[in-house]
């Protein structure tokens, strides 16, 4: 009996677990909407008034947005693979690609409709397409953005601390990683208040700025031996023991209000992360700048639109989804001052209005010209299976290096063996 | 529970043997049977054959490990953590819940109280409140920088708390969730179980002039026993459980340094993270393996309590 009981609570635990943090967004129309189309997401990958605009065009179709976080929406969306109840639309993020293309067996292979994938391919940046192409061929994702590496500074508390305010200048002062530590160091010293958000994203952005981090172009497994993931530890690490950072995690209730407040100075900021700026503070409205990153660029973060095999409106997903990324609205989302995710079409980098486009919130810094560079110079990394997994391993070790809990060898020494367990 | 262990109080009938006239009953508890069967038992015998495979959702190459996965779990570091995490949540919530709870239960017993209904109500509301929504506020108000109870803090002069990254302050948060959401429901248990106490032993306790607190120790608790065990039985089991309140607060792993992971938490986390479905069904069956122990200690110390008040009474 206890062990039924235990079995029922578990049950409603995981289905609390998959709700927890999800919204359902429900747009009810005026008109009467025949088909009913459930998409997964998280975050900010379906805009809500790209979305209106469309039930506009379509008044025929309803939009049911089912919203978790990164890592609860992927397991709940692996469940549905497995199961029989499935989205229409269901978003795929970076840091699971490496997995999820290997689902050619649950997700629609987009070649295979009609119109087949292949008629837009040459919109899209090709190797953000060739994210989430099958090892069999079968295409099963379209891109929606690619988040170019930059930094987001705050000009008011830049010029409290007498640094340079100018972004050319800003950007001269941080060459490299270890610059960076140092100017966030005088910061420190000047201010007494933090210079970055959280140290834990340095990790991210310079292994990001590689070639490979955790698997090695042919597959092999490399986390533990490639000299990026240990220069972007040892990086993070010392960062973290400059204490120039807040403990306050990102997305976190903290970490808005920190913003709002001036807690910190800087904000690693991939292309997206200048929607969650705008979203956490809209009060810094031209506060803050944006200046190149140190060390080259690089691409953090993205996400792939995909169709679940037995999605019951397949015909209607793939009409949303070639209508939601096509060139224009991905050029229309980015010059939309409440967004700022850059377009993985390639005719938008040649597009005078988002090359030239300023942002006001962001001190008109011409982030149109910052990203498309970045955008078009950007190398793909090679994908692992379990990227996601290794991610957060690191995360959680620089995190005990972050509060002190650890030195940054003995951090490391435990990440790899609790990877190893992990993955293999 | 509480009327099963009121029917074996009750003199047991002395008719043995099926009668037929009773075999209607089992079409009565058919529905039961039924759904039991297809979301309990299938679950449970489905769960004990993974525990020896290597499983991955969506793998093609599932296979058969025999006793690896319990091998491995003994000699799991970050399962042992989870025991200790589940057991020190259980004890900073439970001792503190019930002294609450039976407090509240005796002053909302006292007849001259106004509004009784009102505040039994009241009582009741957080523990009909989304666990979720409890797990969000309180995530906010024990926030690292500008959570409101280090502000408090802060404001009385106090250090601040790291109440996510330290082992007790994030064991005494989660606690505080639990607490928060069943002292309520506990109180109005020990309420209903003082409102039966007989009245008569109050007032031979008033006449031999006991004083309130005489009359709670020496009347109340004592009265209570039957009540204490079956709370007891029941917050352990439930303590066993605890999921949402440490997933809300930290993710799967419960914290960088995993000092709030529970075992259902890494039974979660090593299913639904790592998609170690195997491994996990074999977290499940040293869960059930861990209830099975504890019950069975609850129910020697439940005799041993019954015992005494036989010879009482």
């Amino acid at each position: 009996m206890k062990k039924v009981t235990r079995n029922r609570k578990a049950i409603v635990a995981v289905a609390g677990a998959l709700s927890l943090a999800a919204t359902t967004l429900m747009t009810a129309p005026a008109h009467a909407a025949t088909t009913k189309l459930t998409i997964w997401s998280f975050g900010n990958v379906i805009d809500t008034s790209l979305q209106a605009e469309y039930l506009k065009l379509h008044p025929e179709i309803e939009i049911v947005i089912k919203k978790g976080d990164l890592d609860q929406h992927h397991s709940g969306l692996k469940n549905a693979l497995y199961s029989n109840v499935q989205p229409d639309v269901a978003a795929v993020e970076l840091s699971y690609m490496g997995e999820f293309r290997n689902y050619s067996k649950y997700l629609t292979d987009l070649n295979s409709l009609s119109p087949s994938a292949t008629t837009i391919k040459d919109d899209y940046l090709p190797w953000r397409w060739d994210q989430m192409k099958a090892p069999d061929g079968a295409q099963l994702g379209v891109p929606t953005d690619v988040g170019g590496l930059a930094v987001a500074y705050r000009v008011d508390l830049f010029k409290k601390a007498g640094l340079p305010t100018d972004r050319e200048k800003v950007a001269a002062l941080w060459p490299t990683w270890d610059k960076f530590i140092e100017v966030g160091k005088q910061y420190k010293a000047k201010t007494k208040s933090n210079f970055i958000d959280t140290t834990g994203a340095i990790f991210g952005a310079v292994l990001n700025q590689g070639t490979e981090k955790y698997v090695s172009a042919d597959g092999r497994l490399i986390y533990s031996t490639n000299p990026t993931v240990q220069r972007a530890f040892t990086t993070t690490a010392n960062a973290s023991n400059a204490k120039i950072g807040s403990l306050i995690p990102q997305y976190s209730p903290d970490w808005g209000v920190g913003m709002n407040k001036g807690t910190f100075a800087t904000i690693l900021a991939p292309a997206w992360m200048l929607t969650y700026i705008k979203q956490y503070a809209p009060k810094t409205k031209g506060m803050w700048d944006v200046a190149a990153v140190p060390g080259k660029g690089g691409n953090m973060g993205g996400s792939a639109l995909t169709i679940p095999k037995k999605a019951v409106h397949a015909k209607e997903a793939w009409d949303f989804i070639r209508w939601y990324l096509a060139p224009e609205q991905q050029t229309k989302l980015f010059l939309d001052p409440k967004n700022g995710a850059f377009p993985t079409t390639v005719s938008a980098y040649e597009n005078a209005k988002v090359v030239g486009y300023k942002d006001p919130f962001f001190n008109n810094a011409p982030i149109g010209a910052i990203y498309s560079q970045s955008a078009t110079t950007l190398k793909p990394i090679a994908l692992g299976n379990k990227d996601r997994t290794i991610d957060n391993t690191f995360g959680q070790a620089l995190s005990r290096v972050m509060l002190g809990k650890q030195s940054s060898s003995a951090a490391w020494g435990q990440a790899l063996s609790d990877i190893k367990r992990a993955v293999g | 529970m509480s009327l099963l262990q009121k029917a074996k109080m009750m003199p047991s009938r002395k008719a043995a043997g099926i009668h037929a006239h009773d075999k209607w009953g089992f079409l009565y508890i058919t529905p039961f049977f039924t759904i039991f069967l297809l979301f309990g038992l299938l679950p449970i015998l489905f769960t004990v054959y993974l525990a020896f495979y290597h499983w991955e959702l969506l793998s093609e190459a599932n296979y058969y490990v025999g006793f690896q996965n319990f091998s491995e779990l003994i000699k799991d570091p970050y399962f042992w953590i989870a025991v200790r995490n589940t057991f020190s949540i259980f004890f900073i919530s439970f001792v503190p819940q019930t002294i609450v709870a039976l407090l509240l239960a005796v002053v909302l017993a006292n007849p001259h109280l106004k509004f009784a209904m009102f505040w039994r109500t009241m009582l009741l509301i957080p523990w009909i409140t989304s666990v979720l929504a409890v797990g969000i506020v309180f995530s906010q108000l024990f926030g690292r920088e500008f959570g409101m109870i280090n502000v408090a803090m802060q404001y009385l002069g106090l250090p601040q708390v790291d109440w996510v990254g330290g082992t007790i302050p994030s064991q005494v948060a989660i606690a505080t969730m639990i607490n928060w959401r069943w002292v309520g429901y506990n109180a109005l248990i020990y309420l209903a179980a003082i409102l039966a106490i007989p009245k008569e032993l109050y007032e031979s306790a008033e006449i031999d002039g006991a004083s309130r607190w005489q009359t709670f120790i020496y009347v109340t608790i004592p009265q209570l026993r039957n009540t204490l065990t079956f709370m007891l039985v029941v917050g352990t089991i439930g303590g066993l459980q605890t999921f949402l309140e440490p997933l809300i607060y930290g993710g799967a792993t419960g914290g960088d340094s995993r000092q709030f992971s529970t075992l259902t938490l890494y039974l979660f986390e090593q299913a639904f993270i790592n998609g170690r479905f195997g491994y996990a069904a074999a977290i499940g069956i040293a869960i059930t393996i861990i209830v099975v122990i504890i019950s069975f200690l609850n129910y020697l110390g439940s005799r041993k309590i019954a015992g005494e008040e036989g010879v009482k009474s």
